[in-house]
């Protein structure tokens, strides 16, 4: 098979991971307009609360459901009990205290885990690789592609088809009319909030035995985040998914095209995308 | 009212100091000995900063005197940055009249901290790799423990090409950077000599930690030996990957820059398994000083040593001894003192060649165990052979003046 | 009498740090790092504009400053200027190309340069090291007319000729910041849709707010150079940008020499904390959350708020 050809289904693998991690970020800014620079916390909590689960003995696919339980519970907690408290002041603080926030989990989880990262062991039955002729892929990022599918479907599902996501859809547009429909605005915020920080823990989970846990794991993917979100649109679900295909796509093909340049690559389209469609690929206009 | 008596208490204070004239006074001729650590405590490499740490606490509390004054170290957070490293000398310098430096796990502050020290009136002894340490940056006050460049890939790639002669093709992983850059013209040195065909190489930048792109890469080019060339948390990444995309099971795998114990407690002996290393230093090495240290560290810290706490600890130690011979603390006699010092150190008999103040040491070649054939928790691995080799002075780019 | 008020208070800092510090490093990084927020409030305080790419402007003096006293010498007020120079064009090409966003997707432009730069820099090892930056950086004395007049060699040396640059460089703030212009910046930050319509030319002033910044963050990245002898890789780098803004946050936007509060706050408490608990950083998140939630006005309006009452106080006692 062509080299290119196997990069791109690898960059569709690493770019379903991106779209889960961007995808809680671009909504919780698509509804509250509020940038949350802790959302690589949330993705960190995800990889070591999966790890501490399974040291305690349970089983990878226990912690796929209860882990981004346990974060957006904490995701909501943050932002009843102080995020909501910053959403009238200027749009720096909004920065600042969640940029305080992501310092504040790195360091708890150094004092709590250790500075050096650990790994996480991918489950029995999604050991092993998968052979097609000449191609080899490891059998957990096929795991993490369908699964992440699945997940977008419903995801889609509940911003489609449901009242709720109606309601978030809407709010997204105007969260005065929400309002005065008699919808409880706050309440709305909060669970979104906590939906954000359960889908980038979900990313932590699924990214944990690939990557390992480690505690700077979150800044790195915060950046990845931004720009997945920047180049899709903020706020579309469906620019979520286009952006982080596109720039795992784009990192895949690069590390044979330029490999020392695939890093800047994705800043670069990250630029390209703000100056020639500002709003992103599928986003609106302000 | 309030403002006028602020200007007065800072015209009172100031003049002389901001005309260059402050000068603060300590006690350099009695007194402690001071050292200090400047290791990155906080940022991505606070593990390696946190056992440097120990290693310097463990000499000092070891020797507690030397020349009948007492020993005593201030740590440096130097948050893995070169400028806060270079500030953070020299206030200790300043303020606390430190002149013996050991620490620098970073390459950019090692470079950085060498050159601040000697401006200093002081001494700078790393274990960081980049070759321009002991290279085209040398000076008269910094010393190096640690096997730069030529000597790693010398005792890893080409024991490995004896082992299999049958292994032709190589593909090679490379950060992109001097080092790397180091390291990969060095095996590609070797791989001419030896008809070696290098089938491919991935450079990658210092802050990846997605490589399955460049698995793909090596993947394609159908190796025989994948070469890693990065290190820390880069080549614990690319190792995890690699080995979910099955590499180590269809072609073997050597990692030349290894960090030790560490690297194998965070990835594990499964994931380990049968994978080559390069090493500094490995705790069972049989030498008079490392049974001891391994001794120490086990009664202080119940845990086996490090390469990070151990490269600290000799580094230390070679200070202090350095001291002991000059018989003084000044900096000159200290320095010529260590030069050309040859001493039993932890991996045998070591030397400071004089030249360049590089240390010459053994660099290990090891290869991981099996689970199940560990003897204890922390016998990851067999060491398969080791060696001395150095480029010749003249080949460094060193010129002391 | 108040016009001059900010300006006796820096002087106050300047004059009183040599008192009260035993470090002369210590305090010029605190100055230095004073000129890098009051750019940076420049634009956030002034003009409403969140950058994250200080750090490209500090970087690119650095490096300028690093080349023209080594690889191609200068003397140094020139190599100065030419940093400065640098840096401010460095802030013309991110900011024409960010001020064509607004709110957030400026933000987030500014963050894409600045990743951008720092890769750039990262690659170019040829004119920036790479990874290993720029070393030997000399410290030239001041010479004029072949006579040595101030010799910057010692640390407090340095920080005598950093204060003075700093002081010069905060008069020059401060009349930009008084003048028309920085009136203007203030009404487009207060409610930019207004000032459009009034007929000011947005653009242009943002844009020029931008060059001044960078300017300044320039200048200091070059004496920073000058201070460590190195101008690494690290001076490019997110972090640096996120200090920079954390600086002025904290010191409270809107006010130079809250500026210098911020940095002098950042660098002197990170300077202790770090020396007594290497998980420094989580207390620096507690500050910032806690800077977001109760202290909007940061430290200036902390004092500020406290000397209000001071005087009511005062005042009721003298009825």
């Amino acid at each position: 098979m062509n080299i290119y050809l196997l990069q791109v289904v690898n960059g569709v693998g690493i770019g379903m991971l991106y779209f889960l991690l961007a995808v809680g970020l671009s909504i919780v800014f698509g509804l509250l307009r509020f940038v949350n620079f802790a959302h690589g916390a949330f993705y960190l909590l995800g990889a070591y609360f999966c790890y501490q689960m399974m040291e305690w003995g349970s089983n990878f696919w226990l912690t796929l459901v209860l882990v981004p339980l346990a974060v957006g519970a904490i995701g909501w907690l943050t932002e009843k009990l102080m995020l909501r408290h910053v959403y009238d002041t200027a749009h720096e603080f909004h920065i600042v205290i969640t940029v305080g926030l992501a310092l504040v989990v790195q360091e708890l989880v150094i004092l709590q885990w250790g500075p050096l990262g650990t790994n996480v062991a991918v489950p029995d039955v999604l050991q092993g690789v998968v052979m097609w002729g000449s191609f080899i892929y490891p059998k957990y990022r096929l795991f993490v592609i369908g699964f992440t599918a699945v997940l977008a479907v419903l995801l889609w599902w509940v911003l489609e088809g449901t009242r709720l996501g109606s309601a978030v859809r809407a709010g997204s547009e105007s969260t005065e009319m929400v309002s005065l429909l008699g919808i409880n605005v706050f309440r709305i915020f909060s669970l979104v909030f906590a939906l954000g920080a359960a889908t980038a823990a979900l990313a932590g989970v699924l990214a944990a035995p690939i990557r390992g846990a480690e505690p700077f794991m979150g800044i790195e993917a915060l950046g990845v985040a931004f720009v997945v979100v920047v180049v899709g649109g903020m706020g579309s679900f469906g620019g979520a998914l286009l952006g982080g295909l596109l720039i795992g796509v784009v990192q895949s093909v690069m590390s044979t095209l330029w490999p020392e340049g695939a890093r800047l690559m994705i800043y670069i389209a990250m630029a390209a995308v703000l100056l020639l469609r500002p709003n992103g690929l599928l986003g609106r206009k302000e | 009212m309030q403002r006028r008596q602020l200007l007065q208490l800072s015209a009172l204070g100031a003049l002389p100091a901001s005309m260059g004239l402050f000068q603060s006074t300590f006690a350099q001729t009695s007194g402690a000995i001071q050292f200090g650590c400047p290791v990155p405590m906080s940022g991505a490499f606070a593990a390696n900063g946190k056992y440097a740490d120990l290693g310097m606490k463990l000499a000092i509390e070891q020797y507690g005197t030397a020349l009948k004054r007492p020993l005593a170290y201030t740590l440096l957070d130097t948050e893995g940055k070169p400028a806060t490293a270079v500030r953070k000398v020299q206030e200790s310098a300043q303020q606390q009249g430190t002149r013996f430096f050991a620490g620098g796990i970073l390459s950019s502050e090692a470079l950085a901290m060498g050159k601040e020290a000697e401006k200093a009136g002081g001494i700078f002894i790393t274990t960081a790799g980049a070759d321009e340490i002991t290279g085209a940056d040398c000076n008269a006050a910094t010393f190096r423990w640690s096997v730069p460049t030529f000597g790693a890939i010398e005792q890893t790639v080409r024991p490995l090409i004896d082992l299999m002669p049958k292994a032709k093709r190589w593909y090679t992983i490379t950060p992109q950077y001097v080092f790397g850059d180091g390291l990969l013209s060095a095996a590609k040195n070797i791989f001419k000599e030896k008809g070696i065909e290098h089938v491919g190489n991935s450079y990658h930048s210092l802050a990846e930690k997605e490589f399955s792109g460049y698995i793909t890469n090596a993947i394609a080019a159908k190796p025989d030996v994948l070469l890693l060339l990065n290190f820390g948390g880069q080549c614990a990444d690319t190792l995890r990957q690699a080995v979910s995309f099955g590499l180590n099971k269809n072609m073997t795998i050597l990692v030349a820059w290894a960090s030790g114990l560490e690297q194998f407690e965070s990835l594990g002996a499964d994931l380990c398994e049968g994978i080559y290393f390069g090493a500094q230093y490995w705790h069972t090495v049989d030498s008079v000083l490392n049974r001891d240290l391994v001794k120490r560290t086990n009664d202080t810290f119940k845990a086996n040593p490090n390469y990070s706490l151990a490269g600290s600890y000799i580094c230390t130690k070679l200070l202090i001894d350095g001291i002991i011979k000059a018989g003084s603390a000044d900096q000159k006699a200290v320095i010529a003192a260590l030069e050309g010092m040859k001493y039993q150190g932890l991996t045998g008999e070591e030397e400071v060649r004089k030249a360049d103040h590089q240390v010459l040491k053994n660099y290990y070649l090891l290869k991981a165990k099996a689970k199940a054939k560990m003897k204890n928790k922390d016998d990851y691995v067999d060491v398969l052979s080791s060696g001395r080799s150095f480029l010749p002075v003249d080949q460094t780019g060193c010129k002391k003046a | 009498m108040k016009n001059n008020t900010h300006f006796l208070l820096a002087l106050a800092v300047v004059l009183l740090m040599p008192a009260f510090m035993q470090s002369g490093s210590l305090a010029s990084e605190v100055l230095i790092f004073g000129l890098a927020a009051m750019g940076c409030n420049l634009l956030l305080g002034f003009t409403g504009l969140l950058s994250f790419g200080q750090g490209v402007f500090f970087g690119l003096g650095s490096y300028t400053i690093a080349l023209t006293l080594t690889r191609w010498p200068l003397p140094m007020p020139l190599a100065l200027l030419l940093a400065i120079a640098m840096g401010a064009l460095g802030a013309a090409v991110v900011g024409w190309v960010a001020i064509r966003q607004k709110g957030t997707y400026f933000v987030m432009l500014t963050l894409a340069f600045a990743q951008m730069f720092y890769f750039i820099a990262y690659t170019a090892t040829g004119i920036t090291g790479g990874d290993n930056g720029l070393l030997d950086i000399p410290r030239p004395s001041i010479v004029v007319l072949g006579q040595t007049l101030w010799s910057l060699a010692s640390p407090w040396q340095f920080y005598g000729f950093v204060a003075a640059v700093f002081l010069f460089a905060f008069w020059l703030l401060q009349k930009v910041s008084r003048s028309t212009f920085g009136r203007t910046l203030l009404a487009v930050r207060d409610n930019e849709e207004r000032a459009g319509a009034i007929g000011y030319n947005l653009k242009l002033l943002k844009l020029q707010a931008f060059v001044i910044s960078g300017a300044v963050t320039g200048l200091a990245g070059a004496l920073h150079a000058m201070m460590t002898g190195i101008a690494p890789l690290s001076n490019a780098e997110y972090h640096t940008s996120e200090m920079i803004l954390v600086m002025t946050v904290i010191g409270g936007a809107g006010n130079l020499f809250a500026s210098v509060l911020g940095s002098a706050f950042y660098v002197l408490t990170a300077d202790w904390l770090s020396s007594l608990w290497p998980r420094w950083l989580l207390l620096l998140g507690l500050v910032l959350m806690a800077v977001s939630l109760w202290m909007q006005r940061g430290l200036w309006g902390l004092g500020d708020s406290v000397w209000r009452r001071l005087r009511s106080k005062l005042e009721k006692m003298h009825e």
